[in-house]
């Protein structure tokens, strides 16, 4: 909310600088985003008068003038052409520093002495909208009136400040001056002023409101509608103070009747509309949902098709306004206008702010309609207008307003405790600052005991109960308080259980592992492109992902539905950039819908994806880490996987306990192309959703044998196609209540094997709790060994 | 013989005394004390000594062995000691050389975040609690005082898959779940991802919050000032200070922005905090009565209050990261100063 401090002070009495009453805001809730000085740039440029031309001796193009800038005369060159003997005319003196960079010094221009620059409109920072021939190509030409030697800065009215206000969503009442000065009022401890809104009516004409326009037809959706009327309207400039302040709010000014309803809407905070009378048909206005496919071109340029969940303003023929939100080129405020129609009304908020959304238009209009406006307000902002216009003499006055529906709010009686507002607090307010408090926002108050009744104005519609007068009490009390406030923590409360959940835990011990293995945890956006689907030849339910229907763009609609998606981006960026030797993982979602479109939400399955590529990294590598990983659950199978996405002959699932937990291994050849990947890719991923559903492996410790192991190695022969995992759990059988561990050391292939032959040595160590063991002990197990060998596998002894 | 002795007692010393590597010693060794030796054959010659000298020069010769055999026993150790020192000076590394092993990777800055304030939170009596980052408008607004059309949306522009279904934006979404499931009193923090329809050098449309939220019949604004003081005093260190701003939010009543002490200047006024001495953090409040009630806490018997932080932002202070862009790019070489 863009305000002037000058504006401001106009209701309240501000005894402080705009910075010191900015910092006090920010501290009360309203924080102070920006302050402009108006005059930032026109320190040392003053009126002056040219009292003398010559021409330079030695340049044509230049002359040199005697100017007049109050307290002395001085000399300054210029090359413009449209200056004369008495222009009255803007000079930079030495030290100025303009809006366009220029730094005025005193200089000499082709020998002669120049101590100053005539200014433009431009390098003012002002234009013909605000100041009339601050457009021309030349030098600003000032009114004779202005006061020869003045600060530009007050001859223009570029002397107030502009003060850019947040405010808060729960207080709408605030979007206006006289909100603001409301609070400002309370926080200095000093009263508003009244705002004027009386007028004065043309007493000699008979003719009635009615006589220019009738309201019919209010929809539910409008519950109070006003209407005043001017007639001899004089469409000129504003006056310049008028200018001067809507111009420092960043509104243009246009004209006096279109320059009040801006003013009224910023210093009131209620929007008005202007209408040219004679362009309403009938002169009946109608407040109407709108028909299906009604269209109306509005102020933007733009034209808009409108159905039933709109509401317009109509005559008999035509939608005239979008209502509360812009108005329409067909019954506009035009330099031919001569009777005028004022609405000063308030619509359903949900109704403006859903228009508003649907056709993307934000004026400040449906800014603050769609915030809620409090019913009074359209009234006083109707006398507000009409008290202008005859500030200004734009226009005469109509007898008699209409007001439809005329609702108010009422003020309204709360009932507070203060035992109960300094439990929320915290700390102790004194009962007297309380009442003091709420007292200067207008809430009047009586302490009865521990009761507090209130009375709330109608525009505070926010201030509901104890949290609410406890909220509206400390922030004019002073957060400070709490600074001192030292009291033990959680003093009253009760004792509650600190638990780290499961899944957090079990990431974590992921995340620290896979650290300590050397990789790096990524955090990428769960959504992107959908060629992610083609990328890595997805064909089940993950080529469907869930698209997001408002994106940021096409790149950014779609939610991921396999995290291999993230990290081969992330990794194909690394290489991009000359990074190498890659080890990556993240933790995150990916996201798999019922059914599209969504009616419930979707499955978010959490996941640990893993990406390698190095040099010398294999399959078996990555199956080491896997298990290591794993080791918590238990010990892990796997088979060869259909991931549609890895090689599908050096790649696995990983089962625990018949359960698929996830699966690794290097990329299919395809999708190391579509990622520009080095061939040697590889890529895992586990579900730590099922993990977190399957309990951690019983730990038991059985005590070890006091007598020494024995063992032992055999090189066995079998087909190619042998799995030596299967020999491993043979051999653990064969071995029985000897077995201790046993493993592979060796995989050998040479044609002197035979062809698709390969050999394995195994190193089996053998232990027994009771006894030490017997070379005869020893040969019997190792026999039975290589018999299940031979009879599961054909395998020969080497 | 006596003199003998004591003569053969003063040239050891000497001689071994003199001897220059261990080759010369053990030479000296054999000519006093080998078959042959000096001492050896003197020795040969107490057979002679008088019955009366034998006590005497028996003690004497006892003497001057022990000595002679002492003075080539600690001369020996002595070239030991010196030959093991040259080894191992020989064997020196340079130690400069870079390391072998396999160098560790990193976490990701914002979790490492997320696990500091995590482990803060659990500290003071905080369970961690998941809530789904694809989100009811139900939960995410509705449920938390923010009906449809309410201002306060504007506050946060979502991304939505259909009417009533969005990207969470805020982690806020996850305590009307709690209040419905948990029974108070209770204490929750939830990290997550959230997400808002925003994307500029300060804001991305993914980020990460912590949300902390207390339900018990005795907590006020007091005990939020003290938890907030100590988790970030934990976080930055003992002399960091907090205060408090008046704010809005639909949930919190009353609601603040809390400042922290700037960190790096520690309220001096640095660049980081453009010279205020603090930068703002958090979000909290008292838990609005409405909220309780609609989630089915009875509010006349209950109170809360709540805070969330944003986890990249608290990330970024704590290292002087100054571009949020930078913590998803993702790149190896950022990420490394993580280790």
């Amino acid at each position: 909310m863009k305000v002037t401090y000058n504006w401001l002070k106009e209701y309240v009495n501000i005894p402080l600088s705009p910075e010191e009453l900015a910092e006090k805001l920010t501290k009360c809730g309203f924080e102070v985003e920006e302050i402009v000085h108006q005059d930032k740039f026109l320190h040392d440029v003053v009126v002056g008068k040219i009292l003398k031309i010559e021409k330079h001796p030695q340049a044509d193009r230049l002359v040199v003038c005697q100017v007049d800038i109050g307290d002395k005369t001085t000399q300054i060159i210029t090359a413009a052409t449209n200056v004369f003997e008495g222009a009255i005319i803007p000079v930079s003196l030495p030290g100025a520093k303009l809006i366009n960079g220029i730094s005025i010094q005193p200089t000499k221009m082709r020998g002669v002495e120049s101590n100053g620059m005539f200014c433009s409109g431009q390098e003012l920072g002002i234009d013909d909208n605000y100041f009339e021939g601050a457009g021309v190509d030349g030098i600003l030409i000032l009114p004779q009136t202005m006061k020869v030697g003045a600060p530009i800065a007050k001859a223009l009215m570029l002397d107030d400040v502009m003060m850019d206000i947040y405010v808060t969503p729960n207080r709408p009442d605030c979007l206006s001056v006289i909100g603001l000065a409301r609070e400002v009022a309370a926080i200095m401890g000093e009263q508003v002023k009244k705002v004027n809104l009386s007028y004065p009516i043309d007493i000699y004409s008979k003719d009635t409101i009615h006589d220019y326009i009738e309201v019919n037809n209010l929809t539910d959706n409008c519950p109070r509608y006003c209407m005043g009327a001017v007639k001899n309207v004089k469409i000129e400039k504003s006056p310049l103070w008028m200018r001067a302040r809507l111009n420092a709010v960043g509104i243009k000014p246009i004209n006096t009747i279109v320059d009040i309803t801006n003013y009224v809407l910023v210093e009131m905070g209620q929007p008005l509309h202007a209408f040219d009378q004679s362009l309403i048909c009938g002169k009946e206005i109608n407040v109407r949902q709108a028909e299906k496919g009604e269209c109306i071109e509005v102020l933007n340029g733009n034209t808009y098709q409108l159905d039933k969940s709109d509401i317009v303003i109509a005559d008999n023929e035509k939608p005239m306004v979008i209502a509360g939100i812009i108005g329409g080129t067909n019954s506009c405020i035009n330099d031919n206008t001569k009777t005028v129609v004022i609405e000063s009304a308030v619509f359903d908020l949900k109704s403006v702010r859903t228009s508003s959304r649907k056709f993307g238009i934000r004026t400040d209009s449906s800014a603050r309609n769609e915030k809620g406006i409090n019913l009074a307000n359209a009234e006083i902002g109707l006398a507000r207008a009409l008290c202008l216009v005859s500030k200004l003499g734009c226009g005469k006055i109509v007898r008699g307003t209409i007001d439809k529906s005329k609702k108010s709010n009422d003020a309204r009686n709360i009932i507070g405790s203060i035992s109960k507002i300094n439990q929320i607090l915290g700390v102790k307010v004194p009962e007297k600052d309380i009442s003091r408090i709420l007292d200067s926002l207008g809430i009047t108050n009586k302490i009865i005991g521990d009761k507090i009744e209130c009375v709330v104005p109608p525009y505070r519609e926010d201030i509901e109960n104890n949290n609410d007068l406890a909220e509206e009490i400390i922030r004019l009390y002073g957060y400070d308080v709490y600074e001192k406030a030292e009291a033990p923590l959680f003093e009253n409360s009760a004792v509650t259980e600190s638990y780290v959940n499961k899944r957090y835990n079990l990431e974590r011990n992921f995340r620290n592992e896979l650290v300590g293995n050397g990789f790096f945890e990524i955090m990428t956006f769960t959504f992107g492109g959908n060629d992610f689907v083609e990328r890595l030849l997805l064909k089940d339910e993950r080529a469907h992902p869930i698209k997001i229907s408002n994106p940021l763009g096409e790149n950014f609609a779609y939610m991921r539905t396999s995290m291999a998606s993230s990290i081969l981006q992330t990794a194909n960026y690394n290489l991009s950039v000359g990074n190498k030797e890659l080890r990556l993982f993240e933790c995150g979602k990916v996201y798999l819908a019922k059914e599209q479109p969504l009616q419930n939400l979707p499955v978010e399955e959490e996941m640990l994806c893993m990406f390698v590529s190095e040099n010398d990294f294999d399959f078996f590598n990555f199956k080491g880490i896997v298990e290591n990983l794993l080791a918590i659950k238990g010990d892990i199978r796997l088979e060869r996987t259909s991931e549609p996405y890895l090689h599908p002959g050096i790649s696995a699932d990983i089962f625990i306990n018949n359960e698929k937990v996830g699966s690794f291994g290097k990329l299919h050849p395809l999708v190391i192309k579509n990622y520009e990947l080095p061939a040697n890719s590889y890529y895992g991923e586990l579900n730590i959703n099922i993990l977190l559903n399957m309990n951690d492996k019983k730990v038991v410790f059985n005590q070890v044998s006091k007598y020494p192991n024995v063992a032992r190695d055999i090189a066995v022969i079998v087909d190619e196609n042998v799995e030596a995992g299967k020999m491993l759990e043979s051999i653990k059988s064969a071995c029985g209540q000897l077995y201790f561990d046993a493993s592979i050391f060796d995989v050998y292939r040479n044609e002197s094997l035979g062809e698709n032959k390969k050999s394995l040595a195994f190193n089996i160590i053998l232990s027994d709790v009771n006894k030490t063991l017997t070379d005869e002990d020893i040969n019997k197990v190792m026999k039975k060994v290589l018999k299940s060998l031979e009879y599961k596998f054909g395998a020969i002894l080497r | 013989m006596e003199k003998e002795l004591l003569m053969i007692k003063e040239e050891v010393a000497e001689l071994v005394n003199k001897a220059v590597d261990k080759k010369a010693l053990n030479e000296l060794k054999v000519y006093f004390l080998g078959k042959t030796g000096k001492l050896t054959n003197l020795l040969k010659g107490m057979k002679d000594v008088p019955a009366q000298d034998k006590p005497r020069i028996g003690a004497l010769v006892n003497e001057v062995r022990k000595f002679v055999e002492s003075t080539f026993l600690s001369k020996e150790e002595c070239f030991a000691q010196k030959e093991l020192d040259e080894k191992l000076n020989n064997e020196k590394v340079d130690i400069t050389l870079p390391s072998k092993n396999m160098k560790k990777g990193a976490l990701h800055p914002v979790t490492s975040m997320t696990d500091r304030l995590v482990d803060i939170c659990v500290n003071l009596g905080f369970t961690v609690v998941d809530g789904p980052e694809i989100e009811s408008d139900y939960y995410n607004f509705e449920a938390v005082n923010t009906p449809k059309s309410h201002p306060a949306r504007d506050m946060q522009d979502s991304f939505y898959f259909t009417e009533n279904i969005l990207l969470r934006t805020q982690t806020t979404a996850v305590q009307a779940r709690a209040m419905e499931s948990m029974k108070p009193p209770f204490k929750i923090v939830v990290p997550g991802k959230t997400y808002r329809n925003d994307s500029d050098a300060t804001h991305s449309p993914m980020f990460n919050q912590l949300e902390g939220l207390v339900v018990d019949e005795n907590v006020s604004m007091a005990d939020l000032k003290n938890m907030l003081s100590i988790m970030m005093k934990r976080l930055f260190g003992e002399d960091t200070l907090i205060r408090f701003r008046p704010s809005y939010f639909p949930f919190t009543e009353p609601s603040i922005e809390v400042d922290v002490s700037c960190p790096q200047c520690h309220g001096k006024g640095c660049k980081l905090c453009k010279d205020t001495g603090y930068l703002e953090l958090l979000g909290a409040g008292v838990v609005n009565p409405k909220v309780l009630d609609y989630n089915g806490i009875d509010s006349k018997k209950y109170k809360g209050f709540a805070f969330g932080i944003g986890i990249d932002r608290a990330s970024m202070l704590f290292t002087n990261n100054t571009d949020m862009r930078s913590l998803f790019k993702n790149d190896i070489r950022f990420l490394k100063q993580g280790r």
